[in-house]
């Protein structure tokens, strides 16, 4: 410790009493840190995200676009030999498949219905999931029962699962819907059981229910702003799962009937003259890798970026 | 360089430290140009509230910052060799560890639990020093030895979770001390801790210190732990160190007035019935560049200076130096002024009338109650078979350490825990057990809840008007929203917030501003019964006079009852007119406060009041520890019964102890 004290000149006036102001002492000026602001910086603060955010953005629009501006029936049969399975032109961007179909006008086609699909599985996934998983984790004698039935449901292998229920019943979006979204919601149920176990019991709600809350408001209130980020990145994450589960299937043969245009019936199709025509079978894939990654890419990091401990 | 009083030489010297973090893109200063010397042998103590960046300046020293903060300025010398300029892990590990150890405060989190104490210990002494293992295992045993570990050889193989809390903190003092270090900083070493260990923690380091010729540094925000331990105060606010000097000029002679007003504020120093000396407002934004003197906004007495010229640093007297205008020369007539007025304020002030017993109608009757919890397959009690009253209008606190059951209570009165055994009866009514919804729901009109954490008791995600009015929705408490926001406005104005602040988010707030939203979510349904759970305990000390002062003014206006619940005895004397003393989930003692603290009994309640760091050294020092061990109690034959010994004063005794206790009043 050392004196610091300076010889500066002072004004002497300037050592009288200053009126107290009680407003001003209470200004802390905290933070006006926002969760969602400081989410969404984080986010968008990696270009790669941002780069794929606007990829994905634009092949959806484009999917939902394509077939309202293009007038290319993409069931169209060419009769002629000479139009089937042509190479990629300016006429046929990713060619023609064996039918003579154009694989551009199919593939656009195939994202929108594929797209669909995925996000209806994705939709009653997440829903399902949440409310059960709200009701089980809520519910302590519940909790056993529960167990169980995940317990069966994950342990039947899913592809075995998924075969056999596409078999039993006529294929259709419906068919094809059922057996995946019958699975699903457990796996998300169990997850937000976990999560809403671990807000159940914090001073908040125990607060809230002191004052007698009633159980719809805690639900509205307390835990589903909580846990809005992890449903909206559990939805993310839902969709390539699905899209990749209809490409499986359309590839064992127990898919949608050959006249749905799907990416999984387009690659399924594809495949059959994979060795003579690449293509036909190439740009379809890269087209549905692109939408898989970056959606869960984007998933994870959105979860990253929802994390309050990993706002900078 | 004088030596300004020391004795030994300087071994570490800081100057002009300032140290940065980048938070969410903004820089924050969390020390502004702090000097600091430490001397051989010395005891010296940083306090300061949380923020005011204590913790940080002393991790600076070995190197330990958060990986976005970093020294900004200044230099950090050991012994001659400057410090600040290391960079790499292995240059800092010569003085980590080695010269300078650093104790924390949450001993649970400073060992590892997949390894037994003694290998970590061993590790440490081969690590520094290359010792064969065998030789290093000896010395490991010999260490828990010293830092009063009994059987140190059988418990050299057991794993932490094997040790009670405050055998944890002595191993992890024993790791510290392993290198024989010169200096030991000890960051709150005892928060985590309850009282009568505290005392025999403090005590322990003390040994050691004086057997080793250590440096002791200690990181406190209890006025009571320095009072006990430190030759040398330093008092940090917002990233300064504003006073320094010996433990009694601190204690006796302060002159900043944030030192002042935080010995002030002292619950022991108030006047019951009368409002504790509190400290206005929050404390200051360091993402802000601060003017002048950072305490200032919050002084009252604050001069026209100190809001637009930082001070410098005035020496007071050979040892006691302080950042503060008022020591400049042309700040005397104010200095006088303020003198004067402290010395009136003095004499005024008469203690309230105790509580009138007579004639009280009971509000709260408690008979019998047990709370019963699974732990895997055993079953455990968390309260045991207790008793008591609540008459209306009073304030009856229990006191306890933490475990013994006392948060547990308050929970199962308000039907968080309902699964209870006994009985609860409210205004003459059954409570517990199985009632019907109407009443649950009128009950909880009429009882609340006041938390401890006001971190974890607001929801974030719901703005200041949705919290505070939750419970008018409830029971829909208002004609129309203009009536409801006025009902917000009015009681944000009772706990001193502005009301423009309803429309922001709880994260906006500081602590004690936070607690201030939970008492008014609690009590804007005007409620007769309370339940205080350890409101301050999470508080910084310079506010929780607010909220002790905010709950005694309440409690007036609405003519409201307490249970408060608390383990800090000193402040349960300044609010409460009973006490009741629960250990291991039974009430030992009961009785009004000012008797009890006049005739404690119970060897337990002896204990706790004899552990009670006071702030005042010549106090702290002079104090005995009587340490309690529950296998004195011979109840194998004999059972202890529920006794009013005297009119009001209750104990848990059998026959044999009431009669010795009769003999000692």
């Amino acid at each position: 410790m050392e004196n610091t004290e300076k010889n500066i000149s002072l004004n002497p006036l300037k050592f009288r009493a200053k009126v107290f102001d009680q407003i001003a002492s209470e200004d802390t000026g905290y933070s006006n840190y926002s969760y969602w602001r400081s989410t969404f910086r984080t986010f968008f603060k990696n270009k790669a995200v941002m780069v794929l955010v606007i990829l994905i953005v634009a092949i959806i629009v484009m999917s939902f676009v394509y077939p309202i501006i293009s007038d290319i029936d993409p069931n169209k049969v060419a009769l002629k030999r000479k139009e089937w399975n042509q190479r990629p032109s300016w006429e046929h961007w990713f060619g023609t498949d064996t039918l003579g179909r154009d694989i551009w006008t199919r593939s656009w086609y195939g994202v929108r219905n594929s797209f669909l699909l995925a996000f209806c599985i994705a939709l009653s996934d997440v829903g399902i999931g949440m409310i059960v998983g709200a009701i089980w984790g809520y519910n302590k004698k519940l909790d056993p029962i529960m167990i169980e039935i995940y317990n069966v449901i994950t342990n039947i292998p899913s592809t075995v699962y998924l075969v056999l229920l596409a078999y039993i019943m006529n294929t259709s979006y419906l068919t094809l819907f059922i057996s995946m979204a019958s699975r699903g919601w457990i796996v998300e149920a169990r997850f937000f059981r976990n999560r809403i176990l671990s807000i159940r019991d914090s001073e908040y709600n125990m607060a809230s229910r002191c004052l007698g809350t009633p159980m719809r408001r805690i639900a509205t209130k307390n835990i589903i702003p909580h846990i809005i980020s992890l449903i909206i990145m559990e939805a993310a994450l839902c969709i390539p799962y699905s899209i990749g589960s209809e490409v499986f299937l359309g590839f064992v043969g127990v898919g949608l009937p050959v006249e749905a245009i799907t990416l999984g019936n387009i690659v399924n199709q594809g495949r059959a003259s994979f060795t003579l025509h690449p293509y036909q079978m190439l740009l379809p894939t890269i087209i549905l890798c692109i939408i898989t990654v970056a959606f869960y890419v984007i998933g994870n990091k959105f979860a990253d970026a929802s994390d309050p401990r990993n706002h900078v | 360089m004088q030596n300004n009083g020391h004795i030994g030489p300087c071994i570490f010297s800081a100057k002009d430290v300032e140290i940065q973090f980048n938070l969410r893109g903004k820089t924050l200063t969390a020390v502004r140009k702090a000097s600091l010397d430490l001397y051989e042998g010395e005891t010296l103590a940083i306090v300061g509230e949380s923020g005011s960046g204590k913790s940080v300046f002393t991790k600076s020293f070995i190197g330990m910052l958060d990986k976005n903060g970093s020294v900004t300025g200044g230099s950090l010398s050991y012994r001659g060799e400057e410090i600040s300029k290391y960079t790499t892990e292995k240059e800092w590990l010569h003085i980590r560890g080695k010269k300078i150890a650093m104790v924390f405060q949450d001993p649970m989190t400073s060992l590892n639990p997949v390894r037994t104490i003694g290998e970590q210990i061993t590790e440490v002494i081969t690590w520094h020093f290359g010792t064969p293992h065998a030789q290093a295992k000896q010395e490991a045993i010999e260490l828990l030895r010293k830092v009063g570990i009994q059987d140190a050889e059988t418990r050299y193989k057991q794993y932490p979770h094997e040790f009670s809390g405050g055998m944890r903190q002595r191993v992890v003092i024993a790791t510290a001390i392993a290198c024989r270090p010169e200096i030991l900083i000890c960051d709150e070493p005892t928060t985590a801790l309850d009282v009568t260990v505290q005392a025999q923690i403090l005590n322990l380091i003390r040994e050691l210190q004086r057997e080793m010729k250590m440096t002791v540094v200690y990181i406190t925000h209890d006025l009571g732990v320095v009072a006990n331990v430190a030759d040398w105060v330093a008092v940090m606010y917002a990233g300064q160190i504003v006073e320094y000097g010996t433990v009694r000029e601190i204690f006796s002679e302060a002159v900043h007035p944030y030192t002042k007003a935080l010995l002030q504020s002292m619950p022991q120093l108030g006047v019951k019935g009368h409002d504790l000396y509190s400290i206005q407002g929050t404390p200051p934004n360091l993402f802000k560049e601060i003017q002048g003197d950072a305490f200032a906004p919050r002084n009252p007495d604050a001069m026209e200076i100190d809001f637009e010229e930082e001070p410098p640093m005035f020496q007071v007297s050979d040892t006691h130096f302080a950042k503060t205008w008022l020591m400049h020369p042309y700040a005397d007539e104010h200095r006088q002024e303020l003198e004067k007025r402290a010395a009136q304020q003095k004499e005024q002030q008469k203690p309230a009338q105790p509580f009138q017993y007579e004639g009280a109608e009971k509000l709260l009757e408690v008979k019998a109650l047990t709370v019963k919890f699974k732990l895997g397959d055993r079953e455990f009690k968390a309260v045991d078979n207790v008793s008591f009253d609540i008459f209306k209008g009073e304030t009856l606190s229990l006191v306890g350490e933490s475990g013994s059951g006392k948060t547990t209570i308050g929970r199962a009165i308000l039907r968080i825990y309902n699964k209870v055994d006994g009985s609860i009866l409210f205004k003459g009514e059954k409570i517990n057990g199985k009632i019907d919804r109407k009443k649950a729901k009128d009950l909880h009109m009429q009882m609340q809840m006041i938390f401890q954490d006001p971190m974890a008791s607001l929801n974030e995600r719901a703005k200041v008007d949705y919290i505070i009015s939750e419970g008018l929705y409830n029971y829909h408490l208002f004609d129309n929203k203009e009536d409801r926001l006025a009902k917000v406005e009015k009681i944000m104005g009772e706990v001193g917030l502005s009301s423009d602040f309803s429309s922001r988010f709880p994260h906006e707030f500081s602590g004690g501003q936070r607690q201030r939203i939970g008492i008014a979510r609690s009590l804007v349904m005007n409620p007769d019964f309370v339940v205080a759970d350890e409101p301050i305990s999470a508080l910084d000390v310079s506010i929780r006079a607010q909220v002790i002062n905010l709950l005694n003014k309440m409690k007036r206006e609405r003519s409201l009852t307490y249970l408060f619940i608390a383990h800090d005895l000193s402040v349960v004397r300044f609010i409460s007119d009973r006490i009741a003393v629960i250990n291991k989930g039974r009430i030992v003692e009961l009785a009004e406060c000012e008797e009890l603290f006049r005739h404690p009994l119970h060897p337990y309640t002896k204990a706790l009041l004899s552990a009670v760091p006071y702030p005042d050294p010549d106090v702290e020092r002079s104090k005995q520890l009587i340490s309690y061990d529950p296998s004195m109690h011979d109840y194998s034959v004999d059972k202890p019964v529920w006794t009013e010994i005297l009119p009001g004063h209750f104990i848990l005794a059998n026959q044999q102890e009431l009669d010795a206790y009769r003999q000692e009043l």
